[in-house]
């Protein structure tokens, strides 16, 4: 058969060297809870459980550009749930951080919010909620840039009536180089290092 | 014995609101002669025994009738020793608690009871234990001795027992010996198998006498009576023993038979008992070159949970594959393990050594095997992988493990059945057909029983022998037998254990009750045991045939020899008996058939039908007692008469209720086909079986068919009971009044 997967373990070796939280999958015995609990299932191209079986089966191409791995928001539904104890969002996060680093982007849009979150939190210590909208809008062009803007209107009118979103930009804050130092050492920590 | 009779009617709980006790005094007794009549609000409180005892001794009362509560409840408080016949009659469950206070019906129900009650007592003799001519053995005989064989000797020795152990090879330790590591409690790590321990004990124990090279070529009697016939290196002994444990263990699973998995084409394609053989010897290596293993594959379930091989899970095999994928990453760390897996299952705290294999990084990949070939001196398989929903290729295999299941080792009275290949010529009509014992397999005979009804364990449907699994594990069909280990069934080594332990102390048990005339189970304590009317015995062979237990053996002329040792006091045999010949002191026909007779039977026009329903005790009644206590409601025309077994009946009561215009019999007993749940193993069957023949006495009394119906019910049915007895009473209401009414 032409189309027949082969095993082949150096993907499964490579994602529990290389990815952060990868050998957890090591434990997984594949009983689909959490799929099961995830509330972006549908939204989906492999469960978290089909990632795993993916990953053993060591097709390398398939998992790191499935947008399954960018999709995940972090709701610990399937952590609170896995009888195995896997941080399974951890290990998502891993792999995201994992394929980005190898060049592969997964999905687009959340790779590039990602990026910019990251470097305003890094610039700033904050967020600014007028500047990462703008930034991320409009990377997709100018036109794009407007409507998505109009649909997000009444959310950023009522942000600013709560004062939750200043017209002025925001401002450092104390001591943000003390807190690169801190964000630097971190990613150090990770097995991947610094993403690019 | 002369009787003196005396009634206890209790008043609380509810009964004297509930019934007028005086005319149940007066109505309840008057067929009967009765010696002293009382009642009391409170009669399991001290003051209430305090009041029979005071009878008993200062009156010389000899026969209780305590109408009360059910007779689960407080048989210790109404305990009066040997020489007191207690009768109990149920006032509470069955008729205060289920039936609306002050009716006529539920006066009526209560008055039949007492009626039944003392029909009982006056029918009931006092046991007097069995006892056996000769003098009873307490020693026990061990059949194996593998690691439940082993175990069970020396549990029987510590418990200050004499055990005999005998042993087919000509050493000990079976599979434990031919290990070289196993996964036991807390299944965290490999440890050693501890074979050369075990055997040194036992060697080193003066209670434990060891026959090895030895067959066990006879067991004639019965516990605590056994003669064993023992063929030691070609020579004969004899042991005299109480009781016997078959630990004979397992064999694998022919792998000859999985040519589809290469085994026998390809050389590197083994077995995991080979594989186990082949680590214990030293290295693990390629038996086609012997060369370096470093990719290995495990087919679990080869041949396993497969109509056509064995339709079963043997529930070691995934264990065992995780062991030896040890043993391969202990030998290289390089080495790369995959287990191709249906189940994983790695039952109960097993499960620790699950994660401990993942954590080592085997790959588990959750399929079938479908083809396994060679390519450039490497072996690959072809499998469906389940979980990716493609067909998978796993290449560059120096080795593969074939997982196969056990299959008992010893001969198996029928041979079990499997689905038969399509080009199969033996297949029956549903598609199946024998392992015959000379593939083979189950190639021993290990008991060689000198029982009517057979020389070896009767079993179940796969070669296991047959016992209640849920409540009475070890014990066989064969009372004073009882099985441990794999010949139970398929277990790993912390389970052998376990089972060996329990079954030693059964046995023990069994020859201490049986030496003091007590049955051992489920009737534990029982004094009774059936005799035999040999004047009017006709040689039918039913009582033979019949009992589950093979109590009796048979002479040329067909007459029955029982064994009363190893009887369960079923009554099974009494139910069979056409002549009515078998009986017991406390249960018979003839008392069942004026239990029968003493039910008060309304005249047709008063429109009050009246129903017998015979209720197995163990599970049917309890069930019946908590519909009570659950204050569940049901038709108050229904009398109640328990069986032993439902087994135990016999169709002449049907016959005699017809005759007296009772409108019709309702029968309760216990689940029966393969996952039978009667307490005797076949009572519930029989006593359908026997029912089915009763319609040509219907037919006889020109009756309707209807009016006679057994339904199967479970300890946890109590909702169910109220239904299926109103359910009935609907069915007599159409069918009309019994025209027997009054004759």
């Amino acid at each position: 058969m032409e189309n027949m997967v082969n095993y082949n373990p150096s993907f499964a070796e490579e994602v529990f060297r290389d990815v952060d939280s990868g050998d957890e999958i090591k434990m997984c015995m594949n009983c689909g809870v959490c799929a099961g609990s995830c509330p972006l299932r549908e939204h989906m191209d492999y469960p978290p459980r089909q990632i795993f079986s993916l990953i053993r089966a060591g097709k390398r191409e398939e998992v790191l550009s499935s947008k399954s791995i960018m999709l995940c928001t972090s709701c610990y539904a399937c952590v609170v749930k896995c009888p195995r104890d896997i941080p399974v969002m951890d290990v998502m996060h891993g792999l995201g951080h994992y394929a980005l680093k190898q060049g592969y982007v997964p999905r687009k849009d959340t790779a590039n919010f990602g990026k910019e979150f990251w470097n305003q939190v890094y610039k700033l210590g904050r967020i600014d909620e007028k500047d990462l909208p703008r930034r991320v809008f409009f990377a997709g062009g100018f036109i794009a840039g407007i409507k998505a803007m109009l649909n997000f209107m009444d959310i950023g009118l009522k942000l600013m009536l709560h004062r939750r979103m200043k017209l002025l930009p925001e401002r450092k804050i104390k001591g943000v180089k003390s807190l690169q130092k801190m964000l630097d050492k971190a990613e150090g920590l990770g097995k991947g290092g610094a993403a690019a | 014995m002369d009787k003196k009779t005396a009634i206890y009617i209790c008043t609380g709980c509810g009964i004297g609101d509930a019934l007028d006790i005086e005319q149940l005094k007066e109505e309840g007794t008057e067929d009967f002669s009765i010696d002293l009549t009382k009642d009391h609000p409170f009669l399991c409180a001290q003051e209430g025994v305090d009041l029979i005892k005071q009878d008993i001794e200062g009156e010389g009362v000899n026969t209780v009738i305590i109408a009360a509560c059910s007779y689960r409840v407080n048989y210790d408080v109404f305990n009066f020793g040997q020489g007191v016949i207690v009768q109990r009659v149920n006032l509470r469950e069955q008729v205060a608690w289920s039936q609306p206070p002050k009716e006529e019906d539920t006066q009526m129900l209560a008055e039949d009871n007492l009626r039944i009650g003392c029909s009982q007592a006056k029918n009931t003799e006092l046991t007097e234990p069995f006892k056996a001519e000769e003098e009873y053995s307490k020693d026990i005989l061990v059949v194996g001795g593998g690691l439940a064989g082993m175990t069970v000797a020396l549990e029987t020795a510590k418990a200050g027992y004499q055990a005999i152990l005998v042993e087919k090879e000509d050493k000990l330790g079976g599979f434990l010996g031919k290990m070289k590591s196993t996964i036991t409690m807390p299944y965290k790590e490999l440890s050693d198998p501890g074979a050369e321990d075990l055997i040194k004990a036992i060697e080193e124990e003066p209670k434990v006498k060891v026959y090895t090279s030895s067959t066990v070529e006879k067991i004639s009697g019965a516990p605590g009576l056994y003669t064993v016939d023992i063929k030691s290196n070609g020579n004969g002994a004899s042991e005299r023993v109480g009781a016997v444990v078959q630990a004979t263990g397992w064999v694998p699973y022919d792998a000859n038979k999985l040519g589809h998995l290469g085994y026998g084409k390809f050389k590197d394609v083994i077995t995991n008992v080979e594989m186990e053989e082949m680590a214990a010897a030293g290295k693990i290596t390629r038996p086609s070159d012997g060369s370096d293993v470093k990719n290995v594959l495990f087919i679990q379930c080869a041949g396993s949970r497969d109509p056509e091989h064995l339709p079963y899970c043997s529930s070691a095999c995934c264990l065992v594959s995780m062991k030896q994928a040890t043993y391969v990453k202990e030998q290289n760390a390089e080495a790369v393990n995959y287990v191709l897996y249906k189940d994983v299952r790695t039952v109960g705290q097993a499960e620790d050594f699950y994660r401990k294999a993942q954590e080592d990084g085997n790959i588990f990949i959750r399929g079938e095997a479908a083809n396994v070939g060679e390519a450039g001196g490497k072996l690959f398989v072809e499998a469906d992988d389940e979980l990716l929903g493609e067909r998978v290729k796993i290449e560059d295999l120096d080795l593969i493990v074939l997982a196969v299941g056990m299959v008992p080792a010893s001969k198996p009275e029928t041979a079990p059945k499997i689905k038969a290949p399509a080009d199969a010529e033996d297949a029956d009509e549903d598609g199946m057909m024998e392992v015959m014992p000379d593939s083979g397999f189950f190639a021993n005979s290990a008991l060689n029983l000198e029982y009517r009804q057979g020389p070896e364990l009767p079993t179940l449907k796969y070669g296991f022998p047959d016992s209640h699994f849920i409540c009475f594990p070890y014990e066989t069909r064969r009372t004073g037998i009882y099985s441990a280990g794999c010949i139970r069934r398929p277990m790993e080594t912390a389970k052998a254990i376990d089972d060996a332990v329990g079954a030693a102390m059964k046995a023990i048990q069994c020859t201490e009750a049986t030496a003091e005339g007590k049955a051992v189970h489920p009737r534990a304590g029982d004094l009774s045991y059936p005799e035999i009317d040999m004047k009017r015995c006709t040689q039918c062979k039913r009582c033979t045939e019949e009992c589950p237990f093979g109590m009796f053996n048979e002479d040329e002329e067909a007459n029955p020899l029982p064994n009363p040792t190893r009887c369960r006091r079923c009554g099974i045999c009494m139910g069979a008996c056409p002549e009515r010949i078998i009986s017991f002191k406390n249960y018979s026909v003839g008392m069942i058939g004026n239990m029968i007779k003493s039910i008060h039977v309304p005249e047709e026009d008063e429109e009050k039908p009246r129903v017998v329903c015979l209720i197995c005790e163990n599970d049917a009644l309890p069930a019946l007692d908590m519909a009570g206590i659950k204050r569940m409601k049901w038709s108050p025309y229904v009398r109640f008469i328990p069986m032993r077994c439902l087994g135990s009946m016999n169709l002449v009561w049907i016959a005699d209720s017809m005759s007296r215009g009772i409108d019709g019999i309702l029968l309760l007993g216990c689940r029966h086909g393969d996952d039978y749940q009667c307490h005797f193993v076949k009572g519930s069957e029989l006593a359908e079986t026997r029912l089915s023949k009763v319609s040509e006495t219907l037919d006889r009394l020109a009756l309707e068919s209807e009016r006679v119906k057994f339904v199967e019910v479970g300890i946890t049915d109590y909702d169910k009971i109220p239904v299926i007895i109103n359910e009935f009473m609907e069915t007599i209401e159409k069918v009309g009044p019994n025209p027997y009414k009054g004759w």
